[in-house]
């Protein structure tokens, strides 16, 4: 299989061909490699990622856009694709130029990773699997353990007819290991999962005492109390506040719901909508965040974008189209999840900054709540503003202190209302960019990351 | 079949494939079409969206384990296949697996003759779905008060075929859609802010005749939503439609009634108690249009059907070829493909694992929805969850309330939002769960993808409100 490298040459000849019809003619060709390993206690399974490659063309018909994908980066399958694509500037009906500004970009980009997975070769990291499952063993009422590490590299090759070209390799390594308890009958279990842009050094250690702690972890839930219900004071840990981020300023921001109307968030730009203590951002540049990219699938580079900035609502994430229609500038937010998929406006990195107070301090503030942990889950509403969090386990807050260890939850309240109820933010620094896959609608998942710091507002939650 | 073929590429592979037995290949070749819309406009057209590719599976014993190694690619060249297999060799040399040999399945038998083929889609997919979205729109046409606000229609045409070095050489043709809406209501004299009733289906074909009644329905979820508000805390009575089902049975009964959850120890043994006498769930991998119905598995095994839950006792497990070997059971056709993440919807890009197909609760004589309400008395009807999210080992779902209704003295009353609505799916004999709360199962099963259920009333679930 030929390098995207040793194809660029059929790949911009076909892009310069079909610039010869259409207005605005750009391509994203796509390859990758990676390894997996899954081990438990019964089985070792390697996977090696498909070898595809692939590429998508897009082209301005003068009224609107057609893309034309194939698996194939030379050939009568490319001249086909591009063929199809010539057939609907001819047919497209329309004069008006492409929307927004063509990125002139060039660059090379790639990881470079400090401990790379993949130099412990096969047998390295079955054993690092299997000394982390064994220790995870060890803990009483332990039946099980699932232990997964993984590392892929992807390859990108953005060209497109105003002579950008960019050319990247994101390598991601993840780490997550799952510890199955079991009491008469009934399973239950916590996860340790960690993952970013770069090797080993992205993951915290698999070493005895965290696996471990992460079996004990799996163990306690056998014993958790049932969740309260109805709606209260709820204090996010930091995970659960980046998914708060990204379902309720993350994608109320993607600036496509803007154009479609779609967005109870559109009337508001500019407004105050929470306390002055609340800032939240998108930012593709994090060194090491799992949703990190170079360049975007429009050729813009990654950036930091303020959603929210002590309380105002500032900033959208927007593509060259929702920004010419809004009179904005793009973000480099523009993503494909590959080569098959369409591009629109997504987010990268999302996550709460940190505001002024101690976890200590807004756990004494709760007369009676549950702190909210280990976010695993959420759903956003773009148009109603309403948004949904899960989350695998929490404790009960009463009277300032921490009591019982509950089970799993869902939270669920209106945005605005959430805001208006925040009572404050914790400080210190923004922890670990927790790794996640995010679809738009139920399908186009690719690597978002999600972070923050601890949050206390107020919202529904019942058992999940 | 109106030219729907299976594709021939597992078949080339296999005839330039360099390995000892025993060995497996999988080709795909699929096409997709698109039409994205921005309100009652086209967007983007997206198609043809071409991958051809395929799977090779080599398993190489090694005393009492088997190492399974697995490769997929989309390079079919002599040297990419020599590539691939070289890969697969290397990865089964490591991997291990607690069987002493594999039962591939043969080419003798006969496949299951089950409707999964849009004919029409297959013949003229870009004219087909265009004349789908045209038909989409005119449903809208003459609302004031209901709009699309985006949406999508995605056709997926693909072949497969099958070969192993037991002599197996099969192939099949699919269809596949996937209809993405939100509707959105607005106006009226009330100054409440507008609603959306956001609609994502699965199906294996497309059917425009229903469209005028299934947006009729779109529109007054979309407008009883701006009304709604958020129901009542405490445990009642819940009324569930298959369309919510279908986001809640797959993920739990998949991850808990297979070989691999046997093997690992949190399968439920095959006669204990998980459900009321109510529950009765089929795994039918020939239900005509089930999202996960085929003629074959994704061994080349011919699908069937087999009872999983039998008046709420576990009635069986399901089984691959490998799974099967490992617990001297004999599969049962129940080896499925695929995976969430980056080429997830191909099959060929996967190992197989023993899964669901197409799920049947079986209907009972709980009577129609009128008469399911009746029986909840007062409680909530959800029409549309946010997400479940079932998590498949521990069994639990819940999810925010999209849309819903209040149940009042047995008749339909005003709507509800927001709030959850969550529990566990099966439980041992004793303990509250979905399964074991069954009060009543309707008389008329509806398909929703990968379930087919009548509507049932489950009390009590546990409701967070207001």
């Amino acid at each position: 299989m030929a390098s995207l490298e040793e194809r660029e040459g059929d790949v911009a000849g076909a892009v310069r061909r079909l610039a010869r019809t259409a207005a605005f003619a750009e391509a994203m060709a796509e390859a990758g490699s990676g390894e997996t390993v899954r081990l438990d206690t019964k089985s070792t399974s390697l996977s090696a990622r498909p070898r595809l490659q692939g590429v998508v063309f897009r082209v301005w018909t003068g009224k609107r856009w057609a893309e034309a994908s194939t698996s194939h980066l030379a050939g009568p399958e490319l001249s086909a694709a591009v063929e199809h694509l010539e057939g609907e500037v001819a047919h497209g009906g329309g004069t008006a130029p492409p929307p927004g500004l063509s990125t002139t970009t060039k660059g090379s980009w790639a990881t470079h990773p400090k401990r790379p997975l993949h130099d412990l070769g096969s047998d390295g990291t079955i054993a690092l699997a299997k000394e982390a499952r064994d220790w995870a063993k060890a803990v009483p009422d332990i039946v099980e353990v699932q232990v997964r590490l993984s590392w892929e590299e992807e390859e990108r090759l953005y060209l497109n007819s105003a002579g950008a070209r960019c050319h990247e390799r994101t390598l991601r390594t993840h780490a997550a290991v799952v510890p199955i308890a079991m009491e008469n009958g009934n399973p239950a279990f916590d996860y340790w999962s960690h993952g970013g842009v770069g090797g080993l050094e992205t993951v915290p250690p698999l070493d005895e005492p965290a696996m471990r702690q992460a079996a004990e972890n799996s163990r306690a839930l056998l014993h958790a109390k049932a969740p309260p219900s109805g709606e209260m004071e709820v204090l996010l840990d930091d995970t659960v506040a980046g998914l708060f981020a990204h379902e309720s300023f993350g994608h109320g921001t993607e600036a496509d719901q803007f154009v479609r109307d779609r967005s109870y968030l559109k009337p508001l730009l500019g407004s105050t909508v929470g306390p002055e203590f609340l800032s939240i951002a998108d930012d593709g540049t994090v060194p090491g965040g799992w949703g990190s990219i170079y360049c975007d699938d429009e050729g813009h580079p990654g950036q930091k974008t303020m959603l929210v900035d002590h309380g105002r609502f500032v900033g959208a994430l927007h593509d060259r189209e929702t920004a010419s229609l809004l009179g904005a500038k793009a973000t480099g937010s523009t993503r494909r999840s590959d080569f098959l998929s369409r591009a629109f406006v997504r987010m990268t990195n999302t996550y709460v900054e940190p505001g002024d107070r101690s976890v200590e301090e807004l756990i004494a503030d709760v007369q009676d709540g549950v702190l909210l942990e280990h976010g695993t889950s959420g759903i956003e509403d773009p148009l109603g503003g309403q948004m949904q969090l899960k989350v695998r386990k929490g404790h009960r807050i009463e009277h300032g202190r921490l009591t019982d260890l509950v089970g799993g939850m869902a939270l669920s309240g209106k945005v605005l209302d959430f805001l208006r109820s925040t009572r404050g933010v914790a400080k210190g620094k923004v922890g670990a960019i927790d790794p996640g896959f995010c679809g738009k609608g139920h399908g186009d998942y690719l690597h978002v990351g999600t972070g923050g710091v601890h949050l206390l507002s107020r919202a529904i939650v019942g058992l999940a | 079949m109106s030219g729907a073929t299976g594709s021939d590429v597992a078949f080339r592979v296999a005839e330039q494939l360099r390995a000892p037995a025993p060995w497996e290949v999988i080709g795909e070749r699929t096409r997709k079409f698109e039409l994205h819309l921005q309100g009652t406009e086209i967007e983007l057209e997206r198609g043809p969206i071409a991958i051809e590719g395929y799977g090779i599976r080599l398993f190489r014993p090694r005393g009492n384990v088997l190492g399974t190694g697995f490769q997929a690619s989309s390079d079919l060249s002599a040297e990419g296949i020599s590539t691939a297999t070289s890969v697969a060799e290397t990865i089964a040399r490591h991997a291990e697996f607690p069987a002493k040999s594999v039962d591939l399945p043969g080419g003798q038998a006969r496949p299951s003759d089950v409707a999964i083929v849009d004919r029409s889609l297959w013949a003229d997919p870009t004219r087909v779905v265009r004349e789908y979205v045209d038909a989409l729109l005119a449903a809208f046409h003459g609302r004031s008060n209901a709009v699309p606000s985006f949406g999508s229609v995605k056709a997926t045409l693909s072949e497969y075929s099958l070969a192993n070095s037991s002599g197996l050489k099969v192939q099949f043709p699919s269809t596949h859609v996937e209809l993405e809406v939100a509707v959105k209501a607005f106006g009226g004299p009330e100054g409440a802010p507008p609603g959306e009733y956001w609609v994502t289906e699965g199906s294996r074909r497309l059917e425009p005749k229903k469209l005028p009644g299934d947006v009729e329905a779109w529109c007054r979820y979309a407008a009883d939503v701006r009304r709604a508000v958020a129901p009542p805390t405490g445990e009642q009575a819940v009324v569930l439609p298959s369309e919510v089902l279908a986001g809640i049975l797959p993920s739990v009964l998949g991850g808990r009634f297979t070989g691999a959850a046997r093997l690992r120890h949190i399968a439920p043994e095959v006669g204990s108690v998980v459900g009321g006498e109510l529950a009765t769930v089929r795994d039918e991998g020939d239900y005509a249009w089930g999202s996960g119905s085929a003629p074959f598995d994704d061994e080349g095994a011919p699908r069937g059907r087999h009872p999983l839950i039998e008046k709420g006792t576990v009635a069986g497990l399901l089984y691959d070829s490998l799974y099967a070997s490992a617990l001297s059971e004999r599969s049962t056709a129940s080896a499925v493909r695929s995976a969430a993440g980056p080429s997830g919807e191909f099959r060929f890009a996967h190992p197989p694992g023993p899964g669901v197909t197409t799920l049947v609760v079986a209907p009972s004589n709980g009577g129609s929805d009128q008469e399911l309400y009746e029986t909840a008395g007062d409680g909530i009807l959800v029409t549309q969850l946010g997400w479940a999210y079932p998590d498949p080992i521990s069994g639990t779902f819940g999810g925010e309330i999209r849309i819903g209704y209040r149940i009042r003295g047995g008749k339909v009353a005003e709507p509800v939002r927001g709030g959850t609505v969550g529990g566990t799916v099966l439980a041992p004999k004793g303990a509250p769960s979905l399964l074991a709360n069954l009060e009543a199962v309707g008389s008329t099963a509806t398909l929703s993808g990968h379930v087919a259920t009548p509507m049932v009333v489950v009390r009590p679930l546990s409701v967070a409100g207001a």
